[in-house]
């Protein structure tokens, strides 16, 4: 499980995040929904400590991990794809698989790249291409590989599907729900495509200029009479 | 024009020195941000370390090469632990930080200065200005620093070679001199890859230090000359690519060495003082043609080395 509590994060002194109080439940999917800006992608960079934390607590099982440097964040067992820039372009697509299971062992790291492969099968093609030279779909789809080749409990991906074709969209929306009832991963999810997002979600929230809007279960916000305005103001 | 050998072969030396420093001072801009503007006496620094076991202990220069390459590795992490990255840690500008490296460049001068007395004070003999050609050799018709700098600079190469593409420390290295952020997303601690960086720019800049004596005199100041060349030879390669450094010191250190040369058959040995001048006028000339350095260069659209390519 992992808790924020009170979170107020940015960048240096500018104030994003106001009062974030958030519970991600094990073994779920937590959606994290909001209009451009409102500070979703900095949320997920607060959690894993790439955004200034002004106030407040990151808990994780219980520890208190604000302080904690990101790499070890990874060894923890959080995991997170950021939105942008989530590739090495001047490394193979190979390296970059192995980069992502930087703390793991050897023949661990082959089962992890392993079972990365088996999901996108379509990258074995392209093993010693560099990944600066692949298409944006392609790209996203490395990023998501190296994302499942880190041994992680806790995965935080920042808009997986964005890039992508409705199809493959449609793909690693299935994947991402198999990741949680196979291997029993939690998932805290960022998506533009929010219908989608929250029908695969278990829990959501909704984030408008850095505080929090809703929360409460995915359906819910579904269902919510309100959620054909949220929508609008999400999606323009 | 033609060249005599023992020229071409100067040249070559001095080529393969540079390429060290040059080297160095680009992995440390990339992985650190900083313009290491005490490179030229961290080589010094190395030149001293060779000329202390001389006079001490009577070991050859080339056999000091492994002791400099360490305290050299020792010199750079020290500069980054203990004045660079308490300024990084205070968000400071590259200004700063480039300041920084003149003012350590200065204490440097100072205490090789303090220490080339000393040392000659011990040995009674002159320490502040010295050269190590009268202990070369030669083998067969060619001098054994030829050969040295070649055979110096093919391992340090090959070893770079091995160590960024076939370790997993140096996949990680490259990692995060690309984006460091995202290095640390996939666990790598970038602190340890800044740290190393700064020893392998220190014990590069020694080894070089340690030959370049066989080169040209060596006096305390020699660092602060050299610089230029340094400089010019990685802004020339784009200050973003080991390969560029590589290129660059190649360009620089040649042009400079029979340039000047050229130019001292016609106008006399006077203008053996500036040399630098030269890699400065290459580097312009490089920066009017290519202002992102050669690695910068899109060459495949450039239409007349297409036409020779395909
Ligand atoms: N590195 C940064 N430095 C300064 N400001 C930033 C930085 N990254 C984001 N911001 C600002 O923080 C605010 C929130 O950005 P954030 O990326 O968290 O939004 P988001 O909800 O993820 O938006 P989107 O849906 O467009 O991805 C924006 O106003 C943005 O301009
Ligand atoms: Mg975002």
């Amino acid at each position: 499980m992992l808790q924020t509590k009170r979170l107020n994060a940015g960048y240096k002194e500018l104030h994003i995040l106001f009062d974030v109080d958030a519970t991600i439940n094990s073994k779920g999917i937590t959606a994290v929904v909001g209009p451009n800006g409102s500070g979703k992608s900095t949320f997920l960079k607060a959690i894993f400590g790439l955004a200034t934390v002004h106030s407040g607590k990151v808990e994780y099982n219980g520890e208190d991990i604000t302080k904690v440097p990101p790499h070890n964040r990874t060894k923890m067992g959080i995991a997170y794809l950021p939105q942008v820039d989530n590739v090495f372009s001047n490394l193979t697509v190979e390296e970059n698989l192995k980069i992502a299971g930087y703390t793991l062992e050897k023949t661990e790291l082959k089962d992890r790249i392993d079972l990365a492969l088996d999901v996108f099968p379509e990258l074995q093609n392209f093993m010693k291409r560099k990944a600066g030279t692949l298409s944006g779909g392609e790209r996203q789809f490395l990023a998501i590989a190296t994302a499942l080749v880190r041994k992680s409990e806790f995965l935080m991906l920042d808009e997986p599907t964005a890039q992508l074709s409705p199809k493959f969209a449609e793909h690693v929306f299935d994947k991402i729900v198999e990741l949680r009832d196979k291997l029993k991963l939690t998932i805290l999810l960022v998506e533009q495509n929010v219908q989608r997002a929250l029908e695969i979600s278990d829990n959501a929230y909704l984030l408008v200029s850095g505080r929090v809007a809703f929360d409460g279960k995915a359906n819910e916000l579904l269902e919510h009479e309100k959620f054909e305005k949220l929508c609008m103001g999400i999606q323009d | 024009m033609a060249f005599e050998a023992e020229v071409l072969e100067g040249a070559i030396i001095y080529s393969n020195l540079l390429v060290l420093l040059s080297i160095g001072l680009t992995i440390t801009y990339i992985t650190t941000a900083v313009p290491n503007f005490a490179q030229g006496s961290f080589a010094v620094f190395g030149s001293y370390i060779a000329l202390t076991m001389l006079r001490l202990f009577g070991i050859h220069p080339y056999y000091s090469i492994p002791i400099a390459l360490i305290f050299g590795g020792l010199l750079g992490v020290a500069v980054y632990l203990f004045i660079l990255k308490p300024l990084i840690d205070r968000e400071a500008e590259i200004v700063i930080l480039m300041i920084a490296t003149l003012a350590l460049d200065l204490i440097l001068l100072g205490f090789l200065g303090a220490y080339s007395d000393y040392l000659g004070g011990i040995t009674k003999k002159a320490a502040k200005k010295f050269i190590f050609t009268p202990y070369d050799f030669n083998i067969g018709n060619i001098s054994a620093i030829f050969i040295v700098s070649i055979i110096v600079i093919a391992i340090i190469l090959a070893s770079l070679f091995l160590l960024l593409y076939k370790t997993k420390f140096g996949v990680a290295l490259r990692a995060s001199m690309e984006n460091p952020a995202l290095a640390e997303i996939m666990g790598v601690n970038v602190e340890y890859t800044r740290i190393f960086s700064w020893f392998l720019s220190g014990s590069l800049a020694t080894v070089a230090g340690c030959l370049l004596p066989f080169r040209q005199e060596i006096v305390p100041l020699t660092g602060s000359i050299i610089i230029v060349s340094i400089f010019a030879a990685s802004i020339v390669g784009g200050l973003a690519s080991i390969y560029g450094a590589l290129i660059g010191g190649y360009i620089v250190g040649i042009s400079e060495s029979l340039v000047t040369y050229q130019l001292s058959t016609i106008l006399g040995s006077g203008v053996l003082v500036y040399s630098k001048v030269v890699s400065l006028i290459v580097l312009v000339v490089m920066l009017i043609l290519a202002p992102q350095g050669l690695t910068g260069v899109k060459w495949r659209k450039i239409k007349w080395l297409k036409s020779i390519l395909s």
